[in-house]
């Protein structure tokens, strides 16, 4: 016996807003490996045009597994090395919570909001 | 040919390798080292990992970032001009210039070792950072164990909560696709999907699904449609099946592969945290549920009420009284005294087959008829066969009402009276005879065309008219024993007297309590006294 129709289907949309000197990527979706390599591929691009401060905005994304972590550290770890910054805003407590444990909060500054994270990496 | 490794060099390596940033730099001076004394173009190191070959480090013109081991193999590389040395982990790849390259096997060349440990040392960091990820992992897979018995029980309402387990799940398997399912009558219910299609819904009893659900088959083709791997667990609560959860394609970074035992073990162990909290969760909307139930009844009970007399009309030379209790909040009986034509006194008692809300439904069709019928045809046959024609016409099959309606003249005692089914009335006349009022048809609402027939009785002075609903005569002593029409008529004989009428319907409403008591009532119960008075 079996089901009838299928229901929704998600991936990850990624939007860029270019700020004066920072970008703000906004994502929707699941940051999983396809939904991570989206992003990287944004962030990449974005560095090439020379853009060092990107805010990563969070407000469409309620999981993240850890392939789409381990990405995330990877546009870490490319940031530290260009010397840029990189921070986080927007998180639901359950993706905060997983980047504390997994250290990215270290590296990349988390905030509750976009104005309070554009002034701080601004600053 | 020479290394090229002054004793200057050494001097300069071992100062960099002093610390993590300076390692690099390193590794990049021997490239450049190699570069210069092979005259190449460019140099790069490159870690194997799972058959693809990642640049660590590299200097000098563009080389891959990225390339699948088998290319080294398959000799793909020289079409792009790369030549390679195989290292232990890895690789060494350049660009050659145009002089002719001269194998380091065949020299004194330190230079390859030295690339190999580095290659070493970045497999190592990898393999700790790798771990350490691992590690961490594990803890936010507890966290998330730990928290779906917390935040998410927390969470009452049913879609949150829903789409908050299946996504915990998810993300803690590194699923590509999932579906949370409910089971409901004898079948899995599609509540959320995530990350592709899921079926609506799967029959319980499924043979593919009951083998799949136990860790073996490879579960329904369209569970997940186009998954390649799945995995699902039930979600047992108290020994009894709840739902589902299915989790579909595990991700690595390259690709999508099939669950391992211990995914099923720790997505087992999320279904139970995640069980109680449905259970949670499902008796909070019951609750809810109810507690909307529960004010809708009063609703009706009140509408209920609002139907029934609120007082005993005037009725000059008589007395009269009315008292319904139901068995449960709202009720099937029904009764009625209104002043007719002529100075003359309706009297209605009925009782709707069933209790609760259908029959309350059907009494108050039955009052609203009642009343639009009266003005057209008075207390009479045509009143009966009209109401059993509506009853009819507006009830489920097999509802039917018993009817007692009757028109008292207060001056002459005339009573006239239409019994459609229902109990006797009894009528206790002065000299104690009991006169039994029976019937003169069928119940309203069995068959088209019912015919009813008329009566009449006399009501002297002081005589006690008593109309009932059988939820009287019927109710149960703890012996099992009903307390009869019989003991009715004793209780009516004891207090008929009573000056106030009033009393003597408590009388019969105490007697049935005390007779009854211990039992719970089971029918509604319905009494309508009318007593003429001894003197004008």
């Amino acid at each position: 016996m079996k089901g009838g129709d299928a229901l929704m289907t998600e991936s990850l949309n990624v939007n860029v807003d270019r700020r004066d000197g920072l970008a703000v990527v906004y994502t929707e979706g699941y940051i999983n490996n396809q939904g991570g390599e989206e992003i990287a591929r944004v962030a990449y691009k974005l560095i090439d045009e020379g853009y060092k401060v990107l805010l990563l905005n969070l407000g469409g994304t309620k999981i993240v597994n850890s392939i789409g972590i381990s990405i995330l550290i990877e546009i870490i770890e490319k940031m530290i090395e260009i010397e840029g910054k990189l921070g986080f805003c927007c998180l639901t407590n359950t993706i905060e919570k997983t980047f504390h444990i997994m250290g990215l909060a270290q590296y990349a500054p988390i905030f509750p909001d976009e104005p309070t994270a554009v002034a701080q990496l601004k600053g | 040919m020479t290394s090229g490794i002054t004793p200057r060099l050494w001097r300069e390596l071992l100062v960099l390798l002093q610390d993590e940033a300076g390692e690099r730099l390193a590794i990049e001076r021997l490239l450049e080292l190699w570069c210069q004394t092979r005259e190449t173009r460019s140099a790069g190191l490159y870690l194997e990992r799972q058959g693809v070959l990642e640049q660590q480090a590299a200097v000098g013109e563009h080389l891959p970032e990225i390339l699948d081991a088998g290319a080294l193999e398959r000799g793909e590389l020289a079409e792009l001009e790369i030549e390679s040395l195989r290292l232990p982990g890895g690789c060494l790849l350049w660009s050659p210039a145009g002089n002719p390259f001269v194998s380091p096997e065949e020299a004194d060349d330190p230079l390859p070792v030295l690339l190999a440990s580095a290659l070493k040392s970045f497999r190592l960091k990898q393999v700790l950072k790798e771990q350490q990820f691992q590690v961490n992992y594990r803890v936010v897979e507890l966290e998330n164990l730990y928290d779906v018995g917390l935040a998410v029980a927390g969470t009452l309402d049913l879609d949150r909560l829903s789409e908050e387990i299946l996504l915990r799940a998810m993300s803690l398997l590194d699923a590509r696709r999932g579906a949370l399912y409910v089971l409901e009558d004898g079948r899995y219910r599609l509540e959320r999907n995530f990350g592709g299609e899921a079926g609506r819904w799967f029959a319980e009893e499924d043979p593919d699904l009951a083998v799949f659900l136990s860790g073996y088959g490879e579960g329904p083709a369209d569970l997940l449609p186009g998954a390649h791997h799945l995995l699902s667990v039930p979600i047992v609560f108290e020994s009894s099946p709840r739902g589902m959860l299915v989790v579909g394609d595990k991700e690595s970074r390259r690709a999508v592969g099939p669950f391992s035992s211990s995914d099923r073990r720790t997505l087992g162990l999320f279904a139970n945290q995640a069980a109680i909290a449905l259970e949670n969760a499902r008796l909070h909307l019951r609750a809810l549920e109810q507690e909307r139930l529960e004010r809708e009844m009063h609703l009706a009970a009140e509408i209920q009420r609002q139907i029934l007399p609120k007082g005993a009309p005037q009725l000059p030379g008589c007395q009269l009284v009315g008292w319904n209790r139901p068995a449960r909040e709202v009720g099937g009986d029904y009764y009625d005294m209104f002043p007719t034509q002529g100075g003359r006194m309706g009297l209605v008692v009925g009782d709707v087959s069933g209790k609760g809300i259908p029959a309350a439904l059907m009494v108050s069709t039955l009052h609203s008829a009642l009343r639009l019928l009266l003005d057209q045809t008075g207390i009479g046959p045509p009143l009966l066969e009209k109401l059993n024609k509506h009853i009819l016409e507006s009830s489920m099959p097999n509802k039917f009402i018993t009817m007692f309606v009757a028109e008292l003249d207060p001056e002459s005692g005339n009573l006239l009276y239409v019994n459609a089914g229902h109990n006797p009335g009894l009528l206790l006349h002065q000299d104690g005879r009991i006169e039994e009022l029976g019937s003169g048809g069928v119940p309203l609402g069995l068959f088209p065309g019912s015919r009813y027939q008329a009566r009449e009785a006399t009501v002297g002075p002081g005589d006690l008219l008593c109309l009932y609903s059988d939820g009287i005569t019927e109710a149960e002593s703890v012996d099992d024993e009903e307390l009869g029409t019989e003991r009715l008529c004793d209780v009516l004989r004891s207090h008929c007297e009573e000056p106030a009428l009033q009393a003597v319907l408590d009388a019969v409403r105490v007697s049935v309590e005390e007779f009854s008591r211990g039992r719970p009532q089971g029918d509604d119960q319905t009494l309508l006294l009318l007593r003429r008075d001894l003197t004008p």
